[in-house]
């Protein structure tokens, strides 16, 4: 349990950490992050199913798309809302957290012949900025590996319906081009990729 | 049975209890509080294993090891309120509800104990079991739900109950409930009586009118759901008119407290619900009766005389007593609604107080969230959220965060909540029971 171990040690750390550092009115970061859990999982490790898993994405995504939420620049149902209740810099000690936590990737399992269908698209389309099938996290691409189908499939379609308005515009412009089917694939090949 | 091996038995009830026929019962009880016993920091007990409790107790344990953690629960199974509306719906399983406790206890570490808490002794920092047994504590964390005032309406009580549901706690009353929708001919009329404030899930009467009309509207279309209200407002109350009218036109109906909904007694026989002004004879009638905080707290003398529990909104800390804290429904948490994520926030807040405390710390700044999701028809879900703070010593909203779905959202927003709705539930479950 390897991976259990360095969860429950970067924990212990964040709240002996917070102990010493209380000022009034300073929110510690597992404070401040454990409130994200009862929707996307203990430490950020989403159950499913359209609850992206956040613990062990990379910072700086995080800390964009909280920023994002918070101003209304990203859509959403109800991520604008809440992301409106933090300062700035609580956003940011929030995606500190969540990337300090170790990726547990979804249990889901996986169609072989959509998986298939999916990589060809990957590897003729994607891979250039997901790399390593979806699992190197740079340049403000997320980690696609191991993520909740029904969640990659979600963000898939609503980037679809933006076609070049979604960002980033290359995305779009790719991702309007293919068929719901095709997505799915997609998001299948990610989830198969622990 | 796994959970009561000696060995879990002696570390739940403490070295102390399990030597008591040895040792004299002062010898163990005298210690004081903050003792660091059997290596560990501290005990820490926690009493009700649903939303909140079951969330404190792992977050203590998660977040210091050297804790040591006991949950004393009465039911061997937990069955999960948010989401038993669709079970009356007829779309989910009382099953997908129904959560044990084993892997709290074997991969969280947590000494997980059934017995049913009867008496808490603050001055000794022991409570007592319905099993005789006793548990030694330095903290005391009481989550214990809530319990139901069935004097304010003549007639009902608990065994009455078992008849005419409130089915406010999941379980067995929801199965019966959901047994008198299936037997119920085509054209009955279900009345649901609704609770006046404050009560557990401010929505969640709303949410069962809808999700009972989505199964008449399936099976019984002739049927009607009328909700009786002790209130003249609801919770989400837009949201939920426009839904109705949406998906079951006028098989819903809602009279509000000034118009009539205010129930004073029951006839069980007859099925009929006596208001101030009228007599309303259903063919299935669920009754939620007026609330207060679960019976422990009043045994206890934790609850003052509205019935739920003061506490320092800072720690959950009780008021009336040092050293134990209350969460979840049971408490007045300033601006929070008694729901199951608020519950879960709280927890969360009491377990770092907690722990603060026992290495020696000043509690941190706290920070808490709600969310609540109601599923109107399978693909329209709707949802509010907030975000909290502490100000003054009071928990108050944030203000221009949080909020209610919009009324102008569109049907591809709406289906995307209620499947949130259901993911949010297999989370919270999970941030609980795993």
């Amino acid at each position: 349990m390897k991976n259990r171990k360095a969860r429950l040690l970067a924990l212990t750390a964040a709240v002996i950490f917070s102990g010493s550092l209380t000022a009034e009115g300073v929110r510690s970061p597992s404070m401040l992050a454990n409130t994200c859990a009862g929707c996307h999982g203990t430490m950020g490790a989403s159950a499913g199913d359209l609850m992206p898993i956040i613990g062990g994405m990379e910072k700086e995504f995080l800390q964009m798309i909280l920023l994002e939420y918070k101003s209304g620049e990203r859509d959403s149902t109800i991520m604008g809302r809440i992301a409106k209740g933090y300062s700035e810099s609580e956003l940011k000690a929030i995606a500190s957290f969540m990337a300090d936590q170790e990726w547990v990737s979804s249990p889901v399992k996986t169609d072989s012949k959509m998986v298939a269908i999916g990589k060809k698209i990957h590897d003729d389309q994607c891979k250039t900025c997901h790399e390593d099938n979806g699992r190197v996290q740079e340049d403000e691409a997320p980690r696609l590996a191991g993520q909740w189908p029904e969640y990659t499939m979600h963000y898939l379609e609503w980037c679809h319906s933006k076609g070049k308005r979604c960002a980033p515009r290359k995305m779009g412009k790719r991702v309007m081009k293919l068929s719901k089917e095709e997505l799915k694939a997609m998001a299948e090949f990610y989830a198969s990729e622990k | 049975m796994a959970m009561f091996t000696r060995r879990k038995f002696v570390k739940a009830a403490g070295a102390c209890t399990a030597l008591g026929a040895l040792v004299s019962i002062n010898a163990c009880t005298a210690n004081t509080p903050k003792r660091a016993s059997g290596g560990g920091k501290g005990r820490v007990i926690v009493i009700g294993g649903g939303y909140g409790g079951a969330i404190a107790a792992k977050y203590v344990k998660l977040a210091d090891a050297d804790i040591d953690v006991t949950l004393i629960e009465k039911d061997k199974k937990y069955v999960s309120c948010p989401l038993s509306n669709e079970v009356l719906g007829g779309d989910r399983s009382i099953d997908s509800l129904t959560f044990g406790y084993d892997t709290l206890s074997d991969k969280r570490g947590i000494n997980v104990v059934q017995d049913e808490i009867v008496a808490i002794d603050p001055d000794k920092h022991t409570v007592k079991g319905k099993s005789g047994k006793q548990y030694d504590y330095d903290k005391l964390i009481v989550s214990p739900g809530v319990d139901f005032r069935y004097e304010k309406i003549d007639g009902y009580n608990a065994e009455v109950a078992e008849k005419i549901p409130h089915a406010w706690k999941a379980g067995p009353q929801t199965v019966t409930l959901r047994k008198q929708l299936e037997a119920m001919k085509d054209g009955g009329v279900c009345y649901i009586a609704a609770p006046p404030n404050p009560f557990r899930c401010p929505p969640g009467p709303y949410e069962r009118a809808a999700q009972i009309a989505h199964y008449f509207k399936m099976h019984k279309p002739k049927s009607k759901v009328i909700i009786l209200d002790a209130k003249d407002k609801f919770s989400k109350q837009g949201l939920f008119m426009q839904g109705y009218k949406k998906f079951y036109g006028d098989m819903v109906e809602w009279v509000s407290g000034a118009g009539g909904g205010i129930i004073e007694a029951i006839d069980p026989n007859s099925r009929t619900l006596v208001g101030e002004v009228e007599e309303y004879k259903g063919d299935v009638v669920n009754l939620i009766p007026a609330q207060k905080a679960g019976k422990i707290a009043q045994v206890a003398g934790l609850a003052d005389d509205s019935g739920w529990c003061p506490v320092n909104q800072k720690t959950f800390e009780s008021k009336l007593h040092k050293d134990i804290h209350v969460i979840g429904d049971a408490c007045i948490a300033g601006k929070m609604p008694k729901s199951g994520y608020a519950a879960n926030s709280q927890g969360k807040v009491c377990a770092a107080a907690i722990v603060a405390a026992l290495n020696g710390q000043e509690p941190g700044e706290p920070s808490y969230v709600n969310t609540c999701y109601s599923i109107i028809s399978p693909e329209w879900g709707i949802s509010v959220a907030a975000v909290y703070q502490l100000v003054d010593g009071k928990i108050v909203g944030v203000k221009g965060a949080g909020g209610l779905s919009p009324m102008n959202a569109s049907a591809a927003t709406r289906a995307i909540e209620a499947k949130f709705a259901r993911s949010w539930f297999k989370n919270i479950a999970a941030d609980m029971f795993t």
